[in-house]
């Protein structure tokens, strides 16, 4: 299973990744009543891209995208996509580290390229990660320390035993935290205040063409993907749907089956965020980080009371 | 080899040194590196070889005893070699400073020094190195003159009183036990009452407190690390701060005990909680102060201190696992430390002195050994996966997590996220973004700079990778401690809920690295281009100025400046002042007119008569 989950995985990704950047230019432009572009965009954009000329600012500007690339690949492998996963060691915590290297080899890739609007973009992008993490970390511990493991695999395994975790009253209050801060993981808007075009000339990818370009846009899906799965994973109990495929169990359909629920799961909430991302203007960064240190924040941290008093 | 022979090389190399110098430059020099080298082979020769021995004799009635065991041996190998990296990046740093002679037998004397702390076996022993480290420290720290003078003032004052709490505890366990041997007092303390047991114990957390700066008592250390010469900042930064760790690991496990020590307090309040609430307090305020800094050794300054009690928060919980995060964090943060200041005083020595974040940047071409150090060094610090500060932070977080303290974990993995935004500001303004004309043609980094730095970036990736290496030497001293040992392996750590192997993560960042690389090399390559030729949106691109760096996190400062103030510092300069104030208007008695003083012996006795006539105490 591993070695399949470790081809499968960041393909399903990928794919699913580039599908969710095209449909969501799509959902925006149906809700501002334009046509828009095809859903397939995206794909054509990453192909197109990479047969354009780019500049390079050395070695570590090419490394840093390289970095962001990778490390966002690997982190796919720690999501179970339905039952496939790849890796699991180090758990949850691996994980919230690992989504680093993404963000950050776009900023060194950014930084080296020795553009300011770049250096603005990086510098508004930490602090939007800064803001987002505070309620993320008490979310995850409030689901580390309710199933008292550290390993998500399990964590998706115990919710197929007992449901999910957002039916449980006791993690439904973290999983509306993660909800509020969704748009932020996935940089959307509201909160889309790292690429701002208007201002700082798309921020960290100011440089980037060409070939850079179509990496950054693979990761940037990867990012997408990992920003929902992890929310389908952790609240809504990954590929399972009820108990529904228990009478498949053992065939090879449920696994296939499994990854299909996942990606619907994944698309629902997916929508759910573009709604709101359809109607809203960007925050100023201070506002944004109000905002995330006010509302998602006091919820997550009531709910990692409620779960710490309970253990 | 005994151990009294390995302290006579180490005193004896820094007096040797010293008297070199007086003969000739290139003697001295020699004579410091091969010393220091000496000692870590020896130390070295002492991996897995328990050895006591008495150093004299009949002092005071007590005996000075030396053991090495396999927490000294962890201990003074770490101190030996940074010490021996510091003094060979010396050779170039230090080349055209005066007054070398005496740097250099300060630096070997203070290694000296923290090597007779971890292998003394008796708090006498103990008492005296600590003391011999903390005067040559504030003599070196001071050694830059002007701020450098205040700086060490603020360090001395703050060690005296850890040094007389210290004394005030040997004391009272002299008298109550009559010994001061480490191994007899652990045996004869078990007898002692909670109440005593809770006043040892706070008394030495006041000393180690006080110099592995965990909050309240950290104010000594921003400064003093940033005014220190950059080489001894790095010593500075890297072990001897963490003297501080090593004391309270003798106090806590090896002294009164863990099964004692977890039984101390009650209800909510226990000596081991407010410990751990004081480490996770000491992670995030100074983490979020790093985040303010424009002073790049200030910065790392402040890292040091929130570090520290990422240290003091595994060992308080007084589990293997955590035991085993917060000893290897030691190791790892030395590691890291010792290689940014490395990294920053190379900077320095480039551009001829200039540390300050906003008027640096773009070095990473002309200097790629001292941008690798900075680099790595930051991963380590953040703690980026395949470096070593991830293993030893993973080990503190499971540890937290497991043992139901989601609140202390909350603040450890907080001061993470906080860590990123400072030191990604470090790394950024020193060596990224656009090179300011005046820095185009700087000094090359000497191989004296380049070879430390070499060998600590590789031990960090090296540690990240096959952390079962220090892990192993950290079991046998939990073994030591009466804890049950870990399941490690060279990869990385199985245990009950989870395992942590970073093999598997190596191979697929590797793997996945390769093919992503691949991808990128057969496309169609790239044009090299100058940082001028710029996308400016189209605006013209004047030379010098365009570098984002000052007020790097504009709208966090406007959002946080007003909270991040350093309290404590200014309580206690405050009550300085006071006393100041005090002693200036006492030193007024003193008027020089000889009435006066008949004056005050009347008074004196008037008030002496009064109180027999009342009393009659007399």
């Amino acid at each position: 299973m591993n070695i399949v989950a470790l081809i499968v995985s960041p393909l399903i990704a990928l794919i699913t990744g580039l599908f969710f950047l095209g449909l969501s230019r799509k959902i925006s432009a149906r809700i501002h009543w334009r046509y828009g572009p095809p859903v397939y965009q995206p794909f054509i954009d990453v192909m197109r891209a990479f047969s354009q000329k780019s500049i390079t600012h050395g070695n570590f500007f090419d490394f840093g995208i390289i970095l962001s690339l990778t490390g966002t690949i690997v982190l796919v492998l720690f999501l179970p996509i339905g039952g496939l996963w790849a890796l699991n060691t180090g758990g949850l915590i691996m994980f919230l580290y690992l989504m680093l290297l993404g963000p950050f080899g776009i900023a060194l890739s950014g930084a080296a390229a020795a553009n300011p609007n770049s250096s603005i973009g990086i510098s508004r992008n930490f602090l939007l990660a800064l803001a987002y993490e505070v309620p993320l970390l008490l979310i995850l511990l409030a689901v580390m320390t309710d199933y008292n493991t550290i390993s998500l695999v399990e964590i998706v395994e115990k919710q197929a035993a007992t449901g999910m975790a957002i039916s449980s009253w006791r993690l439904v209050i973290p999983g509306i935290a993660y909800f509020l801060i969704l748009p932020a993981i996935l940089g959307l808007r509201p909160f889309e205040i790292t690429g701002a075009v208007q201002e700082i000339a798309s921020g960290p990818i100011a440089e980037f063409g060409g070939k850079h370009m179509a990496f950054y846009t693979l990761q940037h899906a990867l990012q997408t993907f990992v920003g929902i799965a992890l929310f389908v994973d952790i609240f809504l109990g990954g590929g399972t749907l009820f108990g529904l495929l228990n009478s498949l169990a053992g065939t090879v359909w449920v696994d296939i089956l499994e990854i299909f629920i996942f990606l619907l799961k994944m698309v629902l909430v997916l929508f759910i965020g573009l709604f709101v991302n359809a109607v809203y203007p960007r925050f100023r960064i201070e506002q944004a980080m109000q905002y995330l240190w006010k509302w998602p924040t006091l919820i997550a941290f009531v709910g990692l009371v409620i779960v710490a008093i309970i253990n | 080899m005994s151990l009294e022979i390995l302290l006579a090389i180490a005193y004896g190399g820094a007096f040797l040194t010293y008297f070199s110098g007086k003969i000739s430059q290139g003697l001295r020099d020699g004579a410091a590196v091969l010393l220091s080298l000496g000692t870590v082979l020896i130390v070295s020769s002492f991996y897995n070889v328990p050895a006591a021995s008495v150093l004299y004799e009949g002092f005071l009635g007590l005996s000075l005893v030396l053991r090495m065991n396999s927490l000294a041996w962890f201990f003074a190998i770490a101190i030996v070699s940074f010490n021996a990296l510091c003094v060979i990046y010396s050779l170039a740093y230090m080349k055209d400073r005066n007054e070398k002679d005496y740097y250099y037998f300060m630096l070997l004397l203070i290694n000296a020094a923290m090597l007779t702390i971890v292998l003394s076996g008796d708090l006498v022993t103990f008492f005296i190195a600590w003391e011999i480290m903390s005067w040559a420290t504030f003599l070196l720290i001071s050694y830059n003159r002007n701020g450098a003078l205040q700086a060490g003032i603020k360090y001395i004052v703050l060690s005296l009183i850890g040094s007389m709490c210290m004394l005030i505890g040997i004391l009272s366990v002299y008298t109550s036990f009559n010994t001061l041997n480490i191994s007899e007092l652990s045996g004869q303390l078990t007898t002692a009452s909670a109440g005593y047991k809770l006043f040892l114990l706070i008394i030495f957390s006041i000393t180690f407190g006080i110099k592995n700066a965990v909050m309240p008592l950290h104010t000594w250390l921003p400064d003093a690390y940033t005014e220190s010469p950059t080489p001894f900042s790095a010593v500075l930064s890297g072990m001897l701060t963490r003297m501080g760790v090593y004391g309270f690991l003798v106090i806590l496990f090896g002294i009164v005990g863990i099964k004692s020590v977890l039984t101390l307090g009650s209800g909510f309040i226990s000596y081991t909680k407010t410990m751990a609430w004081l480490g996770a307090i000491t992670i995030v305020i100074p983490t979020f102060i790093a985040m303010l800094q424009n002073d790049a050794k200030k910065l790392l300054a402040w890292h040091g201190i929130g570090q520290g009690g990422y240290m003091i928060l595994g060992i308080a919980f007084g589990t293997s696992l955590g035991m085993a995060g917060g000893i290897f964090h030691t190791l790892n943060h030395a590691i890291y430390i010792v290689l940014l200041f490395l990294s920053v005083g190379a900077v320095e020595y480039s551009t001829s002195g200039i540390r300050d974040l906003n008027s640096l940047g773009g070095l990473f071409k002309k200097m790629p050994i001292a941008f690798l150090g900075g680099f790595l060094g930051i991963s380590g610090l953040i703690g980026v996966p395949l470096t070593n500060g991830f293993v030893s932070k993973w080990l503190i977080y499971k540890t937290l997590i497991l043992e139901n303290a989601p609140f202390l974990a909350f603040a450890a993995l907080l001061g993470t996220w906080g860590t990123i935004l400072s030191v990604y500001k470090f790394l950024h303004n020193l060596y990224l973004g656009q090179i300011p004309e005046k820095h185009k043609n700087i000094k090359k980094t000497p191989l004296a700079m380049q070879v430390p730095i070499v060998i600590l970036s590789f031990a960090i990736i090296l540690f990240g990778i096959m952390p079962g290496l220090p892990l192993k030497v950290i079991n046998s001293i939990n073994v030591a401690f009466g804890f049950s040992p870990l399941d490690v392996n060279l990869w990385g750590v199985v245990s009950e809920a989870g395992t942590l192997n970073m093999l598997n993560i190596f191979t697929a960042l590797i793997v996945f690295g390769a093919i992503v690389w691949g991808i990128f090399r057969i496309s169609r390559p790239a044009t090299l281009t100058d940082q001028y030729d710029n996308y400016a949106a189209g605006a013209a691109i004047p030379k010098d100025k365009y570098h984002y760096t000052v007020e790097y996190y504009a709208p966090f400062y406007r959002m946080v400046k007003p909270f991040l103030k350093d309290i404590f510092d200014l309580l206690y300069q405050k009550v300085a002042r006071a006393n100041d104030f005090l002693c200036d208007n006492i030193r007024k008695i003193y008027t020089g007119y000889v009435g006066n003083y008949v004056m005050y012996i009347v008074f004196f006795m008037a008030f002496l008569i009064f109180i027999q006539l009342k009393w009659s105490v007399f």
